[in-house]
């Protein structure tokens, strides 16, 4: 039942995308369907290259999952933090001719030490934009994107969360072309 | 931790649930449209760039594809494990990608074979048909079918490994392809000099290598897919000594489009471009090294 479920979802960017007129577009590889619960935050994440335009639609299955579905695009960026190690060594005491004592002293030490943390920036959202289910924009930098999505429900109590009918289809259609360059060239 | 998928898996998973035992209260709750909650309770997928979204960006000014490049198509049957299967599969297939891009069109052919060959081996034959292999054979004077027929290939094996649930061989095909798109970029350079835009394009590189560890990290209880993993964070470590500026963008797009996010700027320098392609190259040695040879 699984696999058949999963199946059920596979091509529904394909069958359900809104497809944009502009032909100069192209679909994108990373176009991806699933299987989403109401109410459950399901994430796309996909890399977005430097010199193109995108094009990100979202389709889903209303009955099930309600009419509006929540958007947003979040950046995840991996920054580095720099943290101070504090611990202590034991050094040999020495005399006064450089040898061993044979006793050893307690010394603080510090080491800067390099981690790195995953943030995430909002840089789109849906519910500030009229509950709009597609976007376009230009890539000046090559990104990690998270696509997030997450459904509010239909009426039908059965699809509440958690009711037995619960889980639908959503499509997340991606589309790009290269950034081309409008009005008149600078002589 | 985030749950993190390559495939419908854990969503099919709930529907699986749904079949049986006691089915959980609903909640009578209004329309919850609060999105950026609790980290554990997201469900992830991964998708990552195929190859040729790269090469069309590098194409215009990588000069000519050189051949010698390549993965020789001899070494296909010397790749017993399936570790060494998984990521020559991802290496064959970047160079069928990039010799369809570069119109070496004799070399197409053999590479869809070779390519075709191994994903037998891997149980994804499906995605290279007879039937494609006879619309290849008759586009070979049409670069552009070309491209169109071996972007297929591959996103039609992706397809497959995802829907068979085969997460840790996906994750070590899409690895081997990574090291191969960038061997094939950086040898582009050295044969044809370090202009900035592609310098730039190597720097960025940074950015899907990071994409593609954090979707690795999936399957790292996988022997396999740890090792693979480990020598992709050594790479990582290198450009972790690059700087990264990041500047709010200036101006309108070209296009009239919203800008989307901060411009970003990844600092290569030329030492640590020969370190990155130093390491490189001897990953790409150690992936590609026929395994009787290793062995022996």
């Amino acid at each position: 039942m699984a696999a058949s479920a999963q199946y059920k979802c596979a091509d529904y960017h394909r069958m359900n995308g809104n497809i944009s007129n502009d032909k100069r577009f192209s679909i994108n590889g990373q176009s991806k369907s699933a299987m989403v619960q109401v109410g459950k935050e399901t994430e796309l994440n996909i890399v977005v290259y430097r010199g193109q335009d995108y094009r990100i639609s979202v389709s889903h299955d209303d009955k099930v999952l309600g009419e509006q579905m929540a958007i947003r695009l979040v950046e995840k960026v991996r920054v580095p933090t720099d943290e101070v190690v504090e611990g202590t060594t034991k050094e040999p005491v020495l005399d006064e001719d450089g040898k061993s004592t044979g006793t050893t002293l307690e010394v603080k030490t510090s080491e800067k030490k390099r981690n790195y943390k995953e943030e995430e920036k909002v840089l789109w959202d849906n519910t500030e934009h009229e509950m709009a289910n597609e976007i376009e924009f230009t890539c000046t930098a090559t990104k990690r994107i998270a696509v997030e999505v997450v459904a509010a429900g239909s009426n039908d109590p059965k699809a509440k969360k958690g009711g037995p009918n619960d889980i639908g289809c959503v499509g997340i259609l991606i589309e790009h072309m290269p950034t081309p360059t409008v009005g008149f060239e600078a002589q | 931790m985030k749950v993190k998928v390559l495939t419908f898996s854990l969503l099919a998973g709930m529907v699986t649930a749904c079949g049986g035992g006691q089915e959980p209260v609903a909640e009578e709750k209004g329309p919850n449209l609060v999105i950026g909650g609790e980290e554990e309770s997201v469900a992830s997928l991964y998708q990552m760039p195929t190859p040729n979204e790269l090469f069309s960006l590098v194409r215009e000014m990588a000069g000519d594809g050189q051949k010698r490049l390549l993965n020789p198509v001899s070494n296909a049957d010397r790749y017993a494990s399936l570790k060494s299967r998984a990521l020559n599969f991802g290496i064959y297939s970047t160079d069928l990608v990039f010799a369809s891009y570069f119109k070496l069109n004799v070399e197409v052919v053999r590479y869809y074979l070779t390519t075709k060959k191994i994903a037998e081996s891997l149980g994804v034959v499906s995605a290279f048909s007879d039937a494609d292999f006879v619309r290849l054979e008759a586009n070979l004077t049409r670069g552009d079918s070309l491209e169109i027929i071996s972007n297929d290939a591959y996103a039609k094996a992706y397809s497959r490994l995802q829907d068979e649930q085969m997460g840790p061989t996906l994750a070590m095909v899409l690895a081997g392809g990574w090291v191969e798109s960038m061997h094939l970029l950086l040898s582009q350079i050295e044969a044809h000099g370090k202009g900035e835009v592609l310098m730039v394009r190597v720097g960025e590189q940074k950015v899907t290598l990071e994409h593609l560890i954090d979707m690795m990290a999936a399957h790292e209880s996988d022997a396999d897919v740890a090792a693979v993993m480990k020598d992709m964070i050594s790479i990582r470590d290198i450009y972790d000594q690059v700087d990264v500026k990041r500047v709010a963008h200036q101006g309108a797009s070209t296009s009239g489009r919203m800008v989307l996010g901060d411009d970003v700027r990844v600092e290569l320098t030329d030492e640590k471009y020969q370190t990155l392609k130093a390491a490189i190259d001897q990953l790409r040695a150690r992936m590609t090294a026929p395994e009787d040879k290793t062995n022996a």
